[in-house]
């Protein structure tokens, strides 16, 4: 690997602590008063942060256009080149299904140590998105502080005492799993001992939760005094509720229990609208709207947005209104599919995303998600009907 | 019909008024109670209104009525150009375009040669006509229509079902047309304009509007219904068809795709910019969104005009077309797809030569890809098309496979003394409609819907076996 890329990956690493410090090493955060740090908000006032990302941004696209070739050649088709661009809204987006079809890596083949692909239909060909330790390190460092500060921001102590179950399968069954990976850093770093990966991996790469199991993980859960913090997928959760709606099965969580869901359905199981997949969780689950997080992430981006913070009242009064924010060190843009520029505020476009601690691979990610700009957020409004078209042999060019 | 001898209003229509059932606001609910009372209505007034009607008399009123909705000062037209756009997403150019094309068609001509060719005698459903003798036994035969026909009829666009309401009234059936949510605007102004010139007719006809998969609903239905047909995707088919009684008739227009191929003669000299302009007229009718609409256009390699050639011109006219007679505005969600899809061919195009686009800029108004993988691609319609070399017919139908057995319609540029051998290779590969390319989406009044005769599969025969 070449120093120029590890050096920027120590400095955005750097620029990640800079921008929340306190969460650097453990999860607790100092809001003395309890109050909520509203995401996203807070951290723009921090002053330089926006040069620093600027510089950051720049000098990474450049890096990413010498090092990453399959880059490089859409940047030349668009007659792009470092040089020429002044601002990180210039830099040149690749459509997610590029990762499908091209090797967007920074990584020399012999450095590679994982690969994350995207979840979807077994029929179509995932994402690659190559990682090393180094690049593993990164990520951590940009997932750690954001899911902190949204799952976790309400625990006033470091002292809290709380279960963690986990829906997906561990990542030994899922190694190319980003959720399960991020999962099992959460894991790790919150360091609870009574943790379980409830999820499985079937034979065909389709993943499970065993209702029985996890039924039983919440009786436990329901009988203590600690809270349960519960990470999953949309689909688990909707196989989950199925079944304890068939059982006959409603659990009452201690007080601060909390469920983090992410990811669309893709056909894993019947598509729930949020509010009515959130009415079942508090129905269900014992868990109110306040305590019930959104996560926004995929296998091509190294950090993930939240719709929210955990605890957060205002939430229950705005069930819809669910705002998704990245953390500082990513920019987005609502672009329209239509002219290419950004929407104005309010309107709805593609969700572009500006990762800095996409390190090794490309910062600039054209997704296929449609949202309505809110401010420096989005809402997620759905994704573009997209059936993978055939052919390109470009894997094997 | 919810009232019979409802007062005409219709001359200068703002609104039209409450006969049919999708007339009613949105917020009224229909109930399988009003359903069975509609009917029975229904067929009380078939009964007296339109048994007794001869084949000429009816083929009159369609034909009228289809004279006045090429009328500029018409209100239907009018109401129809109007307020199409909003509630069917087609721009005005695009509807007139689409509605003249669809109501030209409607010649006694045209009838007539509809009629002999699904029922051997324009007067069969009037009377006994002679069949030719078998076993030595001279034979007369009569057709006879259901009497009570219950047709469902997809989104997207409406010429099948004004087909499908006018070969119903050919068969003089009570008709109950279910359209899918949010298409029933064109059935309904159509239903208007039958009712408006004919008001008995009119009452033998009922257009509706709810989500398909209403079951209490459309239990009535079929418990009333001598034939049902519907139009749709085939889970919505397999739908219906499993809830139909086994003694009442279906008949099923499944999904459909199409495509062109361009014999490279066809593009030898000045002729291929016509072809060019024919295959735009493909891609724009109805902004390409029926089953007849081009998905792909196959074209020969080894003539004096390639592929890309071909691919550069057809942007030039779509881009043209698009000046004159714009695609319009799409939902965020289909502009994504496009978009998306262009993503996906940019990055293609900027690693290979195999793959190239062109695209109208600032907007999804048009796109077409080259791509030299020649199998078969869905396109995601809206005027975006793709164009592949092959060899000849054969390597086409080969990377067409995939939807072999559901291609309706192929659009052809050859030369004359190639025609017949490439519409039997074709023929013998399942396609059932091969035309020019130009008029992919303008099938004459008798065409055969999917190779089936769409009027002689509704009706029912009874043989008169002589002495």
């Amino acid at each position: 690997m070449t120093s120029e890329l590890s050096n920027i990956a120590a400095r955005v690493r750097e620029f990640i602590s800079s921008c929340i410090p306190e969460a650097a090493n453990n999860f607790s955060l100092p809001a003395a008063d309890g109050s909520i740090i509203k995401a996203g908000h807070a951290e723009k006032a921090h002053a330089g942060e926006e040069a620093s990302f600027q510089s950051l941004a720049l000098e990474l696209f450049a890096l990413q256009f010498t090092h990453n070739a399959a880059y490089r050649r859409i940047c030349e088709a668009r007659s792009i080149a470092p040089a020429a661009v002044m601002h990180w809204s210039q830099i040149p987006a690749v459509p997610t299904a590029a990762f499908k079809e091209l090797e967007l890596s920074c990584l020399p083949a012999t450095e590679r140590t994982a690969v994350f692909h995207s979840s979807g239909t077994t029929a179509q060909r995932p994402s690659r998105h190559f990682h090393s330790a180094e690049s593993l390190a990164v990520y951590e460092a940009s997932l750690w502080p954001w899911f902190v500060r949204h799952a976790m921001a309400d625990f006033k102590s470091q002292n809290v005492d709380f279960n963690l179950a986990i829906l997906t399968p561990p990542p030994r069954q899922a190694p190319h799993s980003s959720l399960a990976y991020m999962f099992a850093v959460v894991r790790r770093r919150l360091n609870t001992p009574a943790t379980v990966f409830l999820g499985a991996t079937a034979n065909d790469g389709t993943w499970s939760v065993d209702g029985e199991s996890v039924a039983r993980t919440l009786r436990r859960a329901s009988e203590a005094a600690r809270p349960l913090v519960l990470l999953g997928t949309a689909f688990a959760f909707v196989h989950l509720l199925d079944y304890l709606a068939q059982s006959e099965m409603r659990f009452r969580l201690p007080v601060c229990s909390r469920v983090l869901e992410t990811g669309g359905y893709k056909g894993r199981s019947r598509a729930l609208p949020k509010r009515e997949l959130h009415a079942l969780m508090t129905q269900r689950l014992g868990v109110p709207a306040s305590h019930i997080v959104c996560e926004y992430g995929m296998s091509e981006l190294s950090s993930q947005a939240y719709d929210g913070s955990c605890g957060d009242d205002s939430r229950i009064a705005h069930p819809a209104s669910r705002v998704f924010h990245f953390p500082p060190w990513v920019r987005i843009q609502i672009i329209s599919p239509e002219t290419g520029r950004e929407v104005g505020e309010g309107e709805t476009g593609l969700l572009r995303v500006f990762d800095l601690a996409n390190v090794f691979s490309v910062m600039a990610i054209q997704t296929e998600d449609l949202g309505v700009r809110h401010g420096d957020g989005f809402e997620l409004i759905g994704r573009a009907e997209l059936a993978e078209p055939r052919g390109c042999s470009l894997l094997t060019a | 019909m919810l009232i019979i001898n409802h007062p005409s209003q219709i001359k200068n229509p703002v609104t039209l008024p409450n006969y049919f059932l999708a007339d009613l606001p949105s917020t009224a609910t229909l109930s399988p109670a009003l359903l069975e009372e509609a009917c029975l209505t229904l067929k009380r007034n078939r009964a007296q209104y339109l048994v007794t009607r001869s084949t000429e008399q009816l083929v009159r009123v369609l034909v009228g009525v289809a004279e006045g909705w090429r009328q500029a000062d018409n209100p239907f037209r009018k109401l129809a150009l109007a307020e199409g756009p909003g509630q069917m997403g087609f721009p005005r150019a695009t509807l007139e375009k689409g509605l003249d094309q669809l109501f030209q068609q409607f010649t006694p001509e045209n009838f007539d040669a509809l009629l002999r060719q699904e029922l051997g005698d324009a007067r069969a459903l009037d009377q006994f006509c002679p069949s030719p003798p078998s076993g030595g036994v001279p034979r007369h035969a009569r057709a006879v229509g259901p009497e009570f026909l219950v047709q469902f009829t997809a989104g997207n666009i409406p010429n099948p079902a004004v087909m499908s309401v006018t070969l119903g009234l050919l068969t003089r059936s009570a008709q109950f047309v279910k359209c899918a949510s949010g298409a029933a605007f064109l059935p309904r102004l159509f239903a208007h304009s039958i009712y408006e010139a004919d008001r008995k007719l009119g009452a033998c006809l009922e257009v509706a509007e709810w989500p398909g998969g209403s079951t209490e609903l459309e239990r009535v239905l079929f418990a009333h219904a001598d034939c049902v047909t519907a139009t749709g995707n085939d889970e919505t088919l397999a739908a219906i068809r499993t809830r139909v009684p086994l003694k009442t008739r279906f008949v099923g227009y499944g999904h459909r795709v199409s495509f062109s191929f361009l014999a490279g003669e066809a593009l030898a000299g000045f002729g291929a910019n016509e072809v060019a302009g024919r295959v735009a007229d493909d891609v724009i009718a109805w902004n390409q969104l029926g089953c007849l609409s081009p998905h792909v256009i196959y074209v020969q390699t080894g003539a004096a005009r390639s592929a890309e050639w071909l691919a550069e011109r057809l942007a030039d006219e779509l881009a043209r077309r698009e000046t004159a007679a714009p695609r319009g505005e799409l939902p965020a969600t289909l502009a994504a797809t496009i978009a998306s899809r262009r993503a996906i061919y940019e990055v293609r195009a900027a690693h290979s030569p195999e793959t190239r686009m062109w695209h109208s800029r600032d907007s999804t108004a048009w796109t077409v890809v080259y791509e030299a993988d020649p199998r078969f691609q869905t396109s995601c319609l809206h005027r975006f098309v793709y164009l592949k070399p092959v060899k000849d017919l054969g390597e086409a139908l080969r990377s067409a496979d995939a939807v072999q057995g559901q291609v309706s319609t192929v659009g052809l540029a050859a030369p004359d003394h190639q025609v017949k051998e490439l519409a039997g290779q074709l023929a013998r590969w399942g396609v059932t409609r091969v035309c020019p390319v130009g008029r992919m989406q303008h099938p004459p009044l008798a065409w055969r819907h999917d190779g089936r005769p769409a009027l002689g599969d509704l009706i029912t025969w009874t043989d008169l076996e002589m002495r």
